[in-house]
């Protein structure tokens, strides 16, 4: 029966599950039985835990068999332990029974059943936890202690009230983690005793019968056991101090307070007095200090000061402190630091620390004298740097490591006796790596910049060369004088500079030398000659040039003129000549080179170097001066006079007024100086008809050749070509060579044409006025424009001079006399 | 003005060093028309102890105090009795002829003791050398401090700064043998304790009166 009911249940359930296959619906799942449990030992409970409900309404049946009987009943009572429970009463509970608990499921498709449970009901006793616990406190004897109180846990049934249950009550102070355990007993109430004073404690109950397990903790109760009533313990003075050397404060710490509200009141009395004061201010300085103004405070006077803490239960009196103001003194830290970064002279930065003393303290009055302390680390490091820095409010830090931060602080303290205050406030300060770096930059700009400039310029200078040195170096403007080669002059002119250039370096000798033409004569013929018009200065010249003959007078001006005289006779001469000679051909042919001229007459008066150089010096030092020319003049009348005495083709007459010096006896012919070595030259110049007859009146005799300034004045005569013009350059000589030195004013400048006599003869005067004035347009010009061109033609001798033909249609401004270059040469 | 001086600065050498060592009180910039004139410094310049301190604080090492410094109720000074400021207030209120007064009447008051002070500890055979001639130093000190105020309060009366007043200081060495008669009762401790007390208020006593004198020197 049973096999076939069991096959055909199969049978069913196979359907079933197709079914289930075809519409998704199932049997239910399988529940399962979660726990049974008895709170009293009488009645007892079973909960389960419904498995899949297999998408339908299900019905759960609880069956249940007893092992003493083979019958199945089902459950009495669903509802009174809750859902899914089945509740056992006191009838249908046994003691010492196992029951045999199936829960099985059933929905339309089909039922399924849990696991059978086996439950014997004394192994599954467990209680609730107790109830209404409560806690009181009590004190009692300096004691304190919990009074705790609960109920058993409460039953269904009201009924069964008469169990049994054995309570453990456990506790903790509330911060604590480990809980005190105390096993109570059958009572319901418990007093913990040994508890701390102070502390809030949390406490629980649980309860257990005789049999079975213990119920859980019942709910927290906490409960903050009171504190101690003591008095209070005694008081600490922890110190006083006073900020400015005024005033002063102590602060004082409680100790503990019993658990009562403690008063403390501050006592002191002063030294050599038997009263006591209390505290004259409690709030000013906060909680647990004094404050002593101005008028409580005494200097040099000992305070013994006590504090006394005092609650319902007693007081407390501290140890006593003693005090002299005058050593508590302690300042507040200084304020108004400032650091700064200054650069001394040699780049390198140095720190400046200023700072000011603390508000309070009164330093101008001299009460109180304040010392600063400073210290400063890098703000890596490690130590401190410390130093005393005495009553200034500044200091000056030098050799600090650029790149580096620094921390600096600052305190102060009285001078004598007292304490340091606190450090100041940090401050920051960062040392640049470099000043010098910055200093490079720009000095590389400024570089840059300039060769830019340069070469900006440079440019400029390539592309406009050609006009920049016609600014710099203009143009010698050729002599216009009637039978000269101009053409000759220019390409001559290049000879010239160089031969300037190459007698540069030769210090000029002597300030001393200078020549003073009085007056100057041209003449178109030879045979008129005119009078040198005498300036007022140089009335008296004739009367001197009677004395030139003599010495007198002339040695101290002239000392460097008197050292050649010796050498004068032999050496001065072909120097003389040859310069005459070079001269002569560039006049000729203008090839005449100056550098030759130089060297030659270095090089030929060996003997007598120092004066050739001198000469060579005069003529290149003396560029803008007329001197150089005097000397050339001077030279070669000299060689002439001793070459060639009488052959002299020149028709030059013996100048009127020259006949003192008997040097100037002798007219020079250009023409003749070539008559010692070439008589061909010599024939050659006479036909060109340009002699140049320089008559020079020489006071000293003795040394003309030296002695330019010694010349009043030259003629030259020329002879033109066609009509035979002479021109003639009259040098007279200074009268006074002595008085020319003492007095320089006496030299004159020729600029003014006084008249044009037979249109052959210009009478020139001597402007005071316009000295130095430069001459611009000089076509007659033994002067030329520029004063280098000057120098050249000075250089290179009368061939310059001799075109007269200009000279007599220009006017007279055109003529400059060389002269008047003196004053710049000076 | 300083013609007196000539004769004191050579007495007075070792003031002129203790001057320096005095701070700001021994060397005031000098001002026109005050007693400090620069070529009068050297002998109108009280010295005051730089030295003083240093030297106390080498004595006491050796009569160290009981306790703390102040561990102990009042120790009577014998100079307790004399009236002096005892506040910032006090000290400037107080005219300078008094307070010049106070100041010389503390530096007569130690005279005395401090002399006997050495003649005592003299036999004290623990002291090093050191100790005992800082303590003669001190003594000089003191004496040429004296002298030293002496001085300028001469020189302040000529000038007419402070009044005359003063006249009758002589009169108060009488009442300091009385008082160095009590000072000789005190232990070492105690005498080092009201030196130290009594050297500091003349100290700040001075920086006042300079101060009030000259308020354009750095005060």
């Amino acid at each position: 029966m049973k096999q076939r009911f069991i096959s055909s249940v199969q049978i069913i359930l196979q359907l079933a599950l197709t079914t289930v296959g075809l519409t998704g619906q199932s049997y239910p799942g399988k529940p399962q039985i979660i726990r049974c449990r008895s709170l009293e030992k009488e009645t007892f409970s079973c909960w389960w835990k419904p498995g899949s409900d297999g998408g339908l309404p299900n019905n759960y049946t609880l069956f249940y068999s007893k092992d003493s009987e083979e019958k199945i009943y089902e459950c009495p009572d669903y509802l009174t332990s809750g859902p899914n429970s089945c509740y056992f009463n006191k009838n249908h509970t046994n003691p010492w029974t196992t029951y045999i608990i199936t829960v099985t499921a059933t929905n339309e498709i089909g039922s399924n059943s849990s696991d059978p449970q086996h439950v014997d009901v004394t192994s599954i006793v467990q209680p609730d936890a107790p109830v209404n616990l409560s806690l009181e406190t009590n004190t009692s004897a300096n004691m304190s202690y919990i009074w705790a109180r609960w109920s058993p846990p409460p039953l269904a049934d009201a009924s069964f009230n008469s169990h049994v249950y054995h309570y453990e009550l456990r506790l903790k102070p509330e911060e604590k983690e480990e809980w005190e355990t105390v096993s109570v007993g059958m009572q319901t109430h418990y007093e913990v005793t040994s508890l701390q004073a102070g502390v809030k404690y949390i406490v629980q109950v649980r309860c257990m019968l005789d049999l079975g397990e213990w119920s859980e903790w019942s709910s927290e109760r906490s409960i903050q056991i009171p504190k101690e009533r003591l008095p209070p313990e005694k008081p600490t003075i922890i110190k006083c101090r006073s900020p400015e050397k005024e005033t002063f404060t102590c602060w004082w710490k409680p100790a503990s307070d019993g658990g009562l509200s403690t008063n403390h009141t501050l006592l002191y009395s002063k030294e050599g007095e038997e009263k006591v004061h209390e505290c004259p201010d409690y709030k000013t300085a906060g909680p647990n200090s004094c404050y002593f103004d101005k008028k409580h405070t005494s200097f040099w006077t000992i305070y013994n000061i006590t504090v006394r803490a005092t609650n319902e239960m007693g007081s407390n009196v501290s140890d006593p402190h003693y005090v002299d103001v005058t050593y508590i003194v302690q300042p507040d830290p200084p304020v108004n630091i400032t650091l700064e970064l200054k650069k001394s002279i040699k780049r390198k930065p140095y720190l400046v620390l200023t700072w000011s003393p603390p508000p309070l303290a009164d330093v101008r009055s001299g009460w109180l004298t304040l010392e600063y302390e400073l210290r400063l680390k890098p703000e890596e490091g490690e130590e401190w740097e410390t130093i005393f820095v005495g009553q200034q409010t500044q200091y000056k830090m030098f050799s600090l490591n650029p790149g580096k931060r620094y921390i600096v602080q600052i305190h102060c303290k009285p001078d004598h006796h007292g304490l340091w205050s606190e450090w100041s406030p940090e401050m920051y300060i960062e040392i640049p790596t470099d000043f010098r770096v910055k200093d490079m930059v720009v000095w590389i700009i400024v570089g840059v910049l300039s060769s830019l400039i340069c070469l900006t310029m440079s440019w400029i200078m390539i592309m406009k060369g050609y006009r920049m040195m016609a600014f710099i170096l203009p143009p010698v403007p050729g002599p216009k004088i009637k039978g000269i080669d101009t053409h000759l002059l220019e390409t001559g002119k290049s000879e010239e500079l160089l031969s300037a250039l190459g007698c540069h370096g030769f210090p000029p000798t002597s300030d001393c030398e200078e020549l003073l033409i009085e007056y100057l004569e041209v003449e178109d013929s030879e045979d008129q000659q005119l009078m040198p018009s005498h300036d007022t200065h140089c009335k008296n010249t004739k009367i001197i040039l009677k004395e030139t003959d003599s010495d007198s007078g002339r040695g101290s001006c002239d000392s460097p003129s008197l050292l050649p005289v010796k050498c004068r006779e032999s050496h001065s001469l072909p120097s003389a000549l040859q310069t005459q000679d070079v001269r002569a051909k560039e006049k000729k042919g203008g090839k005449g080179s100056w550098e030759t001229q130089c060297t030659a007459s270095e090089q030929k008066t060996l003997p007598c170097n120092s004066e050739s150089k001198k000469s060579c010096t005069w003529l290149a030092a003396q560029l803008p001066s007329n001197q150089a020319a005097m000397f050339a003049y001077h030279s070669t009348v000299e060689a002439f006079r001793i070459t060639l005495n009488t052959t002299n083709v020149n028709t030059s007459p013996v100048l009127v007024g020259n006949e003192e010096n008997r040097q100037s006896l002798y007219p020079i012919a250009e023409t003749a100086y070539d008559g010692m070595e070439k008589i061909n030259e010599m024939e050659y110049s006479k036909t060109d008809q340009t002699t140049v007859q320089v008559r020079q009146n020489q006071q000293n005799d003795k040394s003309p050749f030296l002695n330019p300034k010694l010349m009043d004045y030259v003629e030259v005569h020329r002879v033109r070509q066609d009509e035979e013009p002479t021109l003639l350059l009259k040098h007279k000589e200074n009268s006074g060579k002595t008085k020319k030195c003492t007095v320089p004013g006496t030299s004159k400048e020729y600029t003014k044409v006084s008249t044009v006599m037979d249109h052959h003869i210009l009478v020139l005067l001597p402007d005071q006025r316009t000295q130095n004035t430069p001459v611009s347009q000089e076509p007659v010009a033994e002067t030329s424009e520029n004063p280098q061109q000057s120098q050249a033609e000075k250089n290179t001798s009368y061939s310059t001079t001799a075109p007269s033909d200009s000279t007599r249609d220009t006017s007279g401004s055109d003529y400059m006399d060389p002269s008047s270059f003196m004053p710049s040469f000076k | 003005m300083c013609g007196a001086g000539a004769a004191p600065r050579s007495a007075h050498g070792r003031a002129v060093t203790g001057g320096r060592l005095w701070g700001s009180v021994a060397a005031p910039p000098p001002s026109p028309g005050d007693p400090f004139l620069p070529g009068c410094r050297a002998q109108s310049v009280p010295p005051v102890p730089g030295t003083l301190r240093a030297g106390w604080l080498t004595v006491q090492k050796h009569f160290p105090p009981r306790d703390n410094e102040l561990g102990r109720p009042a120790r009577k000074c014998h100079t307790s009795g004399m009236l002096t400021p005892n506040g910032k207030e006090y000290a400037q209120k107080i005219p300078r002829e008094e307070l010049t007064h106070v100041i010389l009447k503390l530096l007569q008051a130690w005279k005395e003791p401090l002399s006997h002070f050495n003649q005592h500890i003299e036999h004290h055979q623990q002291l090093p050398d050191d100790s005992l001639s800082k303590a003669k130093q001190i003594s000089n000190m003191v004496h040429e401090l004296k002298t030293g105020v002496e001085k300028v309060t001469e020189k302040m009366q000529s000038m007419g700064i402070i009044s005359n007043s003063l006249n009758g200081i002589a009169s108060s060495e009488g009442t300091g043998l009385s008082i160095s008669n009590e000072a000789n009762m005190m232990s070492d401790s105690d005498f080092i304790h009201c030196f130290r007390r009594d050297s500091n208020k003349v100290q700040s006593y001075l920086k006042i009166l300079k101060c009030r004198i000259m308020p354009e020197n750095s005060c």
